[in-house]
This record gives C-alpha cells, sequence and structure tokens, in this order.
C-alpha cells in the first residue's frame, strides 16, 4: 500500500471554555490515501470541523490547544512545522472549502481578484499571467462566460456560483489534499448534485485526496471510498464506504442510516412510510462526557459495563468502539 | 464554527410517544419573578453596583443634602475666590463672588439632574414613538416622519435651543424642553434601525400567525428585543442634556435664577486661569453622574437580556 | 381526496417591491408567486417542493395572510380569508398556525418557553387562566419537552427542542391546519428523525392538516400524501405520492428525483448521476416567455420556448409540460 499523504496520530485538541478545558478531539487516528475520497460523518458538534482544521494546521488558538498526538503530512508533523512553512503548505498542498461560500468570500474585492490573489501568493507568475489562469479556472469549474464572471463581486453570484469559486480558487495551485468541510449543506440538492459532479471530475482529473465533511449519508454513499464515524471526539467506527452503509456495527451509525428518510421504493407506494428510526436525545456537551461510552445515554444496547468503561477502537470486521458491536436490530 | 450549544443533554422518548423523558440535573430551572431575576443579575454586576451606589450618594447628597447643611447658595459667605481648604468651614472654597462652593453643589444639583432626567425623558418618548412608528409601518409614514426627522437633526442644536431659550423664558424647564426637541432624532433613528432589523425577524412572523395585533407586536415583541441600545443611549442622554444645560449656562442662557452646576460653570468660567475649582468642582459632579449613569444602564441592559443570565 | 377541501387556492399571486423608482418613480415589482392553485383536504398532508427562492414560502404565507397578496383567492373552511378584516383574520388564526424553519429566530428570545406556548391561548381568550395552565403542561408533555423546563427561555434549548417549543405553540388552540415551513432542514439529521416522527404522529392523534414546506424529497416522501412542485414561483407539477414518486412527468420533477440523495448509489459501484440539470434558474425579473424551465431541460424544443404550458390534468395528477415523460 502506498504511503499515506495525511495521517492523523492520536490527535488531542482541547479548549478553554466557559466550563473549563474540554476536549474536543480524544486520540483521532486517521489516514488519507492520494487520490482517495475520506468521508467524515457525525452530527454537529462531534468534532469534524476541527479534524479539519487540525489538517490545515488551523486550530483557533486561542481557545483551542493541540495537546498530543501528531499531524503528518507526506510524513512531515505539521504541529511542528514553522508558521512559513505551514503558511507554504497550506493553499498550495493543502486547500479548504466550507460550509457557506457567502462568508467565505470577501464582499469588497471581485472573485476573479480574490482566485488571482491566491494564486499569486503561492506561484511565481505575474499577474497578467495569473488572470489569465483565473479565466481557466472558472472554466475548469464550469462558471458560463468565465471571463465576465471574473468581474463579479460574490453577492452577484448564486451560492452554487460561489462555491465553484471557491473551488476554483482551492485548487487554483493544484493541491494534493482538498478539504471540503459540508460544502454542499447550504445549497440546493440540485447545485449539490452539480458541485458533487466537480469534485468527482476534478479528483480524476487533478489526482487530488479528498475529506468529504457530511452529515448526509446519501453524500457519503456517492462520493466517498472509505468513511470515519464520528461522535463526541473520538472514531466510533471505519472502514470502506461499503462496510459502513451495508454492515454498520455501532449502534450510533446504525442510527444514523436509519433515521435519514432517503429515497426509497417505498416512495411508490401507496401505504404510508413506517415511523424512522430514531437517536433520542442530543450529543452530549463535551464538558458532560464521563468515563464510559460517550453514547451510553442515547444507545439501546447499553448496560452498566458501557456506562463504566469506555469501549477502544477495535477490529470486529472492521474498525468499532462497541462492546456490543452488531447486536441488535440491524439498521 | 458556533456549534450549537446544547445545555440540556435530554434522554429523549425511544419510541414515539413514550413519556417524557426524566429530568436531567444539571440547570436549575427555578421559576421566579423576572423582575427579581433582573435584579439578582443586575446585583452580580460590580460595575454597576458600583455605578448605583454612586448615583445614590449623589442623589442622597443633592436632595437631602440641605437638612444637613442648610444655606443659600447665593449668600456670599468669604472672600471672592478662596481655594478649598484655606478656611475653616469653607471646605471648596469660594466662587467668583465669595459664595459657598459646597452648597452650590448641594443645591444646583437636584435642578441639574431634573434637566437631565426630564430632557431624556422627552427624548426618549419622542424618538421611540417616531422610530418605532417609522420603523414599523414603514411606507409613506416612514418617508414622512423620517423627513421631519431629518429637518430636526440638520437644526443647529445650540442655536435652536438658544433661540427657544430666548423666546420663551430661560426656565429649567424651557430648557429641558429645548434639549429634548434637539435630541429625540438620534434616538428615532436608532429606535428605526432597530425595528427595521427585528421586523423580519421570524418571530415577529411567529406572533402575527398566533394572532398578534400591530400594537401588541410594537410593545412586546419588538420593543423589548429593541431596548439594550435604546437603554445606553437614553443614558447618555441623560449626561448629553446635563452637559447641554451647562453649555447653555456657559453662554449666559441659563436660568440665573436656580443655581445649577451648569450655571456654576457658566458664571466662573471667566476666572478659570486664576481659580481651577468653581469650574471644575461641578464640571466632576457632571461628570460622576454622567459615570454613575452609564453604569447603571449598562448593568441594566445587561439584567433585562436573558441570554446574558444564568451564566 | 374526495373530502370537501379544508383549504383551497386559487390564482394566488404575490409581488414584492424592489426598492424605489426614485421618488415619483413606480416601484418595480418582483412576482414571487404566479398564480398558484391547489386544494388540501382535511387530515392530509401537501408537500410544497422546488429550489431555493421558487416561492415555496411566499405562496405558504400569503394563503395564511402572513404575507400580503396582490390576488387570487384563499377558501379556508368555508370562509374567504382574502376579504376578512383584520379583526376577523386574528380570530381564525386560532385554526391556522405555522412551524418555522429556523428554530433559532422563530422563538422571542426575551419571553420564557412557557409563556411562548401559552401566548396563543392568551391572544385567542381560550379558556379561563387555570385551564390554560394546565394546556401548556399538557402540550409540553405531548411534544417531549418536561414541565419544569417551561420557565426557561429560548436559547437554553437545543435546536431540536426549540422546535419542539414552535410545534407545542402551534398546537395550543387546536389548529385545522399548520404550515410547516421547512421545520426540519436546520436540524441534525437525528434530531430531524424525531421532529419528523413526532409530526406525523401528532397528525394522526389530532386529524391535522399539513401544508409542508420542504427541498428534500425524502423528508417528502416520509410525511407528504400530496405533493405539489413549485419552479420560478409556479407549480409545475401535482399528484398524490405513490403517482409522482412512481411516475414523474414534468422534467424538472425527474432532475429533482435524479439529484436526491440515496443510499444505492455507490461510488464503489462507479455510479454517475445521469441528467443533472445544468446552471441556475432564470431570475424571477426577467422571465422567458415560453416554459420557464426551457433554459435547464434536457426536453426542451422550440415550443418551449415560444409558448407557455398550461398546468394540465394528467388523470392521475397535473402537469405544466408541452412533452411531459
Ligand atoms: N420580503 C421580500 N421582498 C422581496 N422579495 C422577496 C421577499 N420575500 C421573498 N422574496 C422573493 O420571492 C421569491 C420567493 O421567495 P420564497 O422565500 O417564497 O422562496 P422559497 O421557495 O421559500 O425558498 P427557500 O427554499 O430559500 O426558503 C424569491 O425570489 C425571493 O427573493
Ligand atoms: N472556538 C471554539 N471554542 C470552544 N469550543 C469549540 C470551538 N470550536 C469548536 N468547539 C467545540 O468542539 C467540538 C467540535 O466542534 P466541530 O468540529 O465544529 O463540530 P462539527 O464540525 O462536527 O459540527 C464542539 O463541541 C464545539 O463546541
Ligand atoms: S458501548 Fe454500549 S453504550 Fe456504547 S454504543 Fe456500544 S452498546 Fe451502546
Ligand atoms: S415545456 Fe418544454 S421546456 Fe418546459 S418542462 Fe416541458 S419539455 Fe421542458
Ligand atoms: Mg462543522
Ligand atoms: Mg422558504
Amino acid at each position: 500500500m502506498a504511503d499515506p499523504l495525511m495521517s492523523l496520530r492520536d490527535l488531542r485538541v482541547e479548549f478553554d471554555t466557559r466550563h473549563g478545558r474540554v476536549t474536543a478531539l480524544s486520540g483521532i487516528s486517521l489516514d488519507v490515501m492520494p487520490g482517495e475520497t475520506l468521508g467524515i460523518v457525525g452530527e454537529s458538534g462531534c468534532g469534524k470541523s476541527i479534524t479539519a482544521l487540525a489538517m490545515m494546521g488551523l486550530v483557533p488558538n486561542p481557545p483551542g490547544h493541540v495537546t498530543g498526538g501528531q499531524i503528518l503530512f507526506q510524513g512531515e508533523d505539521i504541529t511542528r512545522a514553522k508558521p512559513r512553512r505551514l503558511r507554504r503548505l497550506r493553499g498550495r498542498e493543502i486547500a479548504m472549502i466550507f460550509q457557506e461560500p457567502m462568508t467565505s468570500l470577501n464582499p469588497v474585492f471581485t472573485v476573479g481578484d480574490q482566485i488571482a490573489e491566491a494564486i499569486l501568493l503561492h506561484q511565481d507568475v505575474s499577474r497578467a499571467q495569473a488572470e489569465k489562469q483565473v479565466v481557466d479556472l472558472l472554466a475548469t469549474v464550469g462558471i458560463p462566460e468565465p471571463a465576465r464572471r471574473a468581474k463579479a463581486y460574490p453577492h452577484e453570484l448564486s451560492g452554487g456560483m460561489r462555491q465553484r469559486v471557491m473551488i476554483a480558487m482551492a485548487i487554483s495551485c493544484r493541491p494534493k489534499l482538498l478539504i471540503a468541510d459540508e460544502p454542499t449543506t447550504a445549497l440546493d440538492v440540485t447545485v449539490q448534485a452539480q458541485i458533487f459532479d466537480l469534485m468527482r471530475d476534478i479528483q480524476r482529473e487533478f489526482g487530488v485526496a479528498i475529506v468529504l465533511i457530511t452529515h448526509d449519508m446519501g453524500a457519503i454513499a456517492e462520493m466517498t471510498d472509505r468513511v470515519a464515524v464520528m461522535y463526541a471526539g473520538r472514531i466510533i467506527e471505519q472502514g470502506t464506504s461499503d462496510q459502513i452503509l451495508d454492515n454498520p456495527l455501532h449502534p450510533y451509525t446504525r442510527g444514523l442510516i436509519g433515521c435519514i428518510p432517503v429515497l426509497g421504493r417505498e416512495a411508490g407506494d401507496a401505504a404510508s412510510l413506517p415511523p424512522l428510526a430514531e437517536i433520542p436525545g442530543i450529543v452530549p456537551p463535551l464538558h458532560l462526557l464521563g468515563d464510559g461510552c460517550a453514547f451510553a445515554e442515547r444507545c439501546a444496547l447499553a448496560d452498566d459495563y458501557c456506562r463504566a468503561v469506555r469501549p477502544p477502537l477495535e477490529e470486529k470486521g472492521h474498525p468499532v468502539a462497541c462492546h456490543h458491536a452488531g447486536q441488535g436490530v440491524p439498521a | 464554527m458556533a456549534a450549537p450549544d446544547p445545555i440540556v443533554p435530554q434522554t429523549g422518548s425511544k419510541q414515539p410517544g413514550a413519556a417524557p423523558p426524566p429530568a436531567t440535573p444539571g440547570r436549575s430551572n427555578e421559576a421566579s419573578s423576572p423582575m427579581r431575576e433582573a435584579w439578582g443579575q443586575f446585583l452580580k454586576n460590580r460595575p454597576a453596583v458600583f455605578g448605583l451606589a454612586l448615583l445614590a450618594v449623589i442623589v442622597g447628597l443633592v436632595l437631602y443634602g440641605h437638612f444637613i447643611f442648610d444655606a443659600d447658595p447665593y449668600d456670599i459667605v468669604w472672600m471672592p475666590l478662596t481655594p478649598p481648604g484655606e478656611e475653616e468651614g469653607i471646605w471648596l472654597g469660594t466662587d467668583f463672588l465669595g459664595r459657598d462652593m459646597f452648597t452650590g453643589l448641594m443645591k444646583g444639583g437636584a435642578p441639574t439632574l431634573a434637566v437631565g432626567l426630564s430632557a431624556a425623558l422627552i427624548t426618549v418618548v419622542i424618538g421611540i414613538t417616531m422610530g418605532s412608528l417609522a420603523g414599523f409601518f414603514g411606507g409613506w409614514l416612514d418617508d414622512l416622519l423620517m423627513r421631519l426627522t431629518e429637518f430636526f437633526q440638520v437644526l443647529p442644536a445650540l442655536l435652536f435651543a438658544m433661540v427657544l431659550v430666548t423666546l420663551f423664558s430661560p426656565s429649567l424647564w424651557t430648557i429641558a424642553f429645548a434639549i429634548g426637541i434637539v435630541s429625540w432624532p438620534q434616538t428615532a433613528r436608532l429606535t428605526r434601525a432597530e425595528f427595521l432589523r427585528i421586523r423580519e425577524l421570524e418571530y415577529v412572523t411567529a406572533a402575527r400567525s398566533i394572532g398578534a395585533g400591530n400594537g401588541r407586536i410594537i410593545w412586546r415583541v419588538i420593543l423589548p428585543n429593541a431596548l439594550p441600545p435604546l437603554i445606553v443611549s437614553a443614558t447618555l442622554t441623560i449626561g448629553v442634556a446635563i452637559l447641554f444645560e451647562a453649555g447653555l449656562s456657559f453662554l449666559g442662557l441659563g436660568d440665573p435664577n436656580t443655581m445649577s452646576w451648569g450655571l456654576m460653570i457658566g458664571q466662573n468660567r471667566n476666572y478659570l486661569l486664576d481659580a481651577w475649582w468653581p469650574v471644575t468642582l461641578p464640571g466632576l459632579a457632571i461628570f460622576l453622574t454622567v459615570f454613575a449613569v452609564s453604569l447603571v444602564g449598562d448593568g441594566l441592559n445587561d439584567a433585562f437580556n436573558p441570554k446574558l443570565r444564568s451564566r | 381526496m374526495n373530502d370537501a377541501p379544508l383549504m383551497s387556492v386559487r390564482g394566488l399571486t404575490v409581488d414584492f417591491p424592489l426598492g424605489r423608482g426614485g421618488l415619483f418613480g413606480k416601484p418595480q415589482m418582483l412576482r414571487a408567486v404566479r398564480g398558484v392553485d391547489f386544494d388540501l383536504a382535511p387530515g392530509r398532508t401537501l408537500g410544497l417542493v422546488g429550489e431555493s427562492g421558487s416561492g415555496k414560502t411566499t405562496t405558504a404565507m400569503a394563503a395564511i395572510r402572513l404575507a400580503p397578496a396582490s390576488g387570487g383567492q384563499v377558501m379556508f373552511d368555508g370562509a374567504d380569508l382574502m376579504a376578512l378584516t383584520p379583526g376577523q383574520m386574528r380570530q381564525h388564526r386560532r385554526h391556522l398556525q405555522v412551524i418555522f424553519q429556523d428554530p433559532y429566530s422563530s422563538l422571542n428570545p426575551r419571553d420564557r418557553v412557557g409563556a411562548i406556548v401559552r401566548e396563543p391561548l392568551d391572544l385567542m381568550d381560550v379558556g379561563d387562566p387555570a385551564g390554560r395552565a394546565v394546556r401548556v403542561e399538557e402540550l409540553f408533555t405531548l411534544v417531549g419537552l418536561r414541565r419544569d423546563q417551561m420557565a426557561l427561555f429560548p436559547h437554553q434549548f437545543s435546536g431540536g427542542q426549540r422546535q419542539r417549543i414552535s410545534i407545542a405553540r402551534a398546537l395550543a388552540t387546536n389548529p385545522r391546519l399548520i404550515v410547516c415551513d421547512e421545520p426540519v432542514s436546520a436540524l441534525d439529521v437525528a434530531i430531524q428523525a424525531q421532529i419528523l416522527n413526532l409530526l406525523r404522529r401528532l397528525q394522526g392523534e389530532f386529524g391535522l392538516s399539513y401544508l409542508f414546506i420542504s427541498h428534500d424529497l425524502g423528508v417528502v416522501q416520509f410525511i407528504c400524501d400530496d405533493i405539489a412542485v413549485m419552479y420560478l414561483g409556479e407549480i409545475v407539477e401535482m399528484a398524490d405520492r405513490p403517482t409522482l414518486f412512481s411516475r414523474p412527468r414534468h422534467p424538472y420533477t425527474a432532475v429533482l428525483l435524479e439529484a436526491a440523495p440515496s443510499l444505492a448509489r455507490r461510488k464503489s459501484q462507479g455510479y454517475r448521476r445521469q441528467g443533472i440539470v445544468k446552471g441556475d434558474p432564470p431570475s424571477p425579473l426577467n422571465l422567458p416567455p415560453g416554459c420557464a424551465f426551457a433554459s435547464r431541460c434536457p426536453q426542451a424544443q422550440d415550443r418551449c420556448r415560444a409558448e407557455k404550458p398550461a398546468l394540465r390534468d394528467t388523470g392521475a395528477g397535473k402537469v405544466a409540460c408541452h412533452f411531459p415523460l
């Protein structure tokens, strides 16, 4: 197997909050292989975004601190990298696109200027060359009339176009890793389909590895090769997308899959559909996490052992962190 | 990245239709009266409590001080411009006519505060009325009221107040009225902006959807949410009004028959180079009052904001 | 659908003024809803689906007079809503309630949640004060909240819990119709399932009718009996759920179905989406003369660009397309 492009090794991130110091990521380990798409799923607050920011060396500090573990990009530990080296990596080797394309673009500059800026920052080209690249990039991401659109301001574009601009900016320096934090959550399904298509094309064309953060199991199915399921700052199940979707072992993963009303054949039946599977309650706040399994409060299989002893991530067909993995009703 | 802050970890029902979850510990649900809660919150705010104490001392002194030190502030007690502490019994010195500064400060306080308060009251009442009507109803009413507001805003405030005060007698009430008339446009604009913003929020539509009428929406829904900046601006207005009164007196337009801090500053201003205290002491009194009022205003604002509570 | 409709909307049109055309200029108008007709049967759920900006919210809000309509008729339970005086309309609101999309902005942050749920009862003078207090407690239990949470403020609740509060408020006056404007799209998937199950259970318990707005076809399939697909302020297809999902007739409906997430489409099996729709909808200010969907429609022909298709009966539903699938 090839060497991983990005590896997190037992990463710990803590935050100072009004409840004292809380652990947002407690020992995350995962690998991203060159050219693959890794999905990270979980409810909000599980630590998906912090994981993504950590990969960029961008954990907000204060109030955040990386208190343990390594973040290896092509073998180089970026927790130890100098700020100058980090800036070089970001944008050039690792790029990121965000959930809200409106707030991640600067409203007072044209989108062309902003992409050109990104190019000039990392490449030794003239302004004119950069501007030409901008038009090419906008064409690559499927924006009609790219030369004219380059002169548009962010508010003059629709949400889908703005996300395309963000992607154009992200791929401007041919990064090896593209991190997409819920890139389509704010978009319509039709536009989401367009953006996913674009991301697939770009992966094929440039061979970039993608980390796709989402809470949508449908997106996982159609976009990713492998998946890590996160809960309360830990990875609780990991495997290929087919393993996770067809044979989920963790009660939380099963719940996540069972609770989405995805389109199925039943839609065509006259009888009304059975109630959705429910994961009761909400993600516990980090400062109230105890010693046992963080999911115990919401888990139908929880017993005293679960509440007392935290299940480690163990190989049970694929890695899963549950004392009763695979038991109970399958999803 | 502000993840929602779910404070109440709820063990939801496992089956739809099951009994509600048992009470979870971690949050007290005491249902005391809103006033009492706000007061409790206010007491936690140290600067505000300090401001309230300072204000209480000032108000106590100017209202009840004369029971202890009764004297006529117009009496000439000693040599003009006697520095503070030089003469037994004349702790704060005398002014340019030899009147006792301490008595002046005592007696001049009440009219000063009265002018400040009533001017702020006039400002707030006119400003909030105009601003909320304009912001809430919009359309031609908004146009009309905003033109009116602009008219009053471009009036040179001091000049207008001078005209009013010269036309009518320079009594404290005229002065308060003049100050109120020239300073409401700012409050009106602020109110209007807040109303325009809040009017679009979903809870206003929600209120309408359960059958609330315009009056209720203005008073019970939008205004309470618009209050924080208005409270701050009202406390500032008290300060501005006090200073404005001082300015009018400084220009010789004060009410010469009522001792006030502004009048003291105005009458003593020509001797500033010879003696600092006849001007500085009333100035300090004004400053402390404005400072105390704004601390209290801040505290009130926080106390009535439920989001800042229970932290 | 053989019952007499509870709500019947005909020719509903909504215009929004766009800024002012100078001091004396005539304000330019944006027509957000363009002649919408639908019927909503008692005890059923009508879904309004469509892309962002297609006019779903505006249609629903205008139908219950929370947005000003510039034309059309709305009959609700025998009353012509558009003809009511504001006072009469307020009385009717007891039967017509709303659950909003954003659980963070739809509750007044300065009120306790107990008071929020109680407010409609006070406004509508339902029962005596003691009875109202009991009713509020009942409602809290009904939506899965605890009574001791009544004294808290909205910000002390999570998104899902706030949506439960909105639901309790909407149920307070025993309405007949509840407009649900994307009630779950701001929520996490796991919480979404809780709220959807709750809404369905309440419908069964109280015989409620829902006008349910959503852009998520999965959610629509789960909760709706009939579905109207909107595109640029018009209904382009309307049918009951089995018909619409098993045999979409309008190309836009087909595109929406194709774009909807599904677990069956696997990257590992080399899935590639077939007909994805290109581009964005045209600006509502500058609509083409023919079919509004023509610029993005894979089936478009010359006739589509010249002549506007009317909404016609197909036997199983209605569709506005010259060349239905
Ligand atoms: N207050 C308003 N003033 C002007 N235009 C408006 C206003 N409200 C809505 N519109 C316009 O009316 C059209 C329909 O809006 P509406 O909010 O009904 O869409 P929607 O289908 O509910 O979309 P979403 O899925 O984003 O909620 C849009 O073009 C929108 O820009
Ligand atoms: N700046 C911050 N300060 C304090 N806590 C934070 C901060 N950013 C994130 N967190 C906490 O870290 C946890 C993970 O957050 P995040 O990665 O954003 O979640 P997700 O992306 O899965 O929704 C959450 O509990 C969140 O409250
Ligand atoms: S360890 Fe126990 S509580 Fe945790 S997920 Fe597994 S069964 Fe549930
Ligand atoms: S009328 Fe023509 S353009 Fe419009 S949807 Fe039908 S086929 Fe497409
Ligand atoms: Mg996130
Ligand atoms: Mg809407």
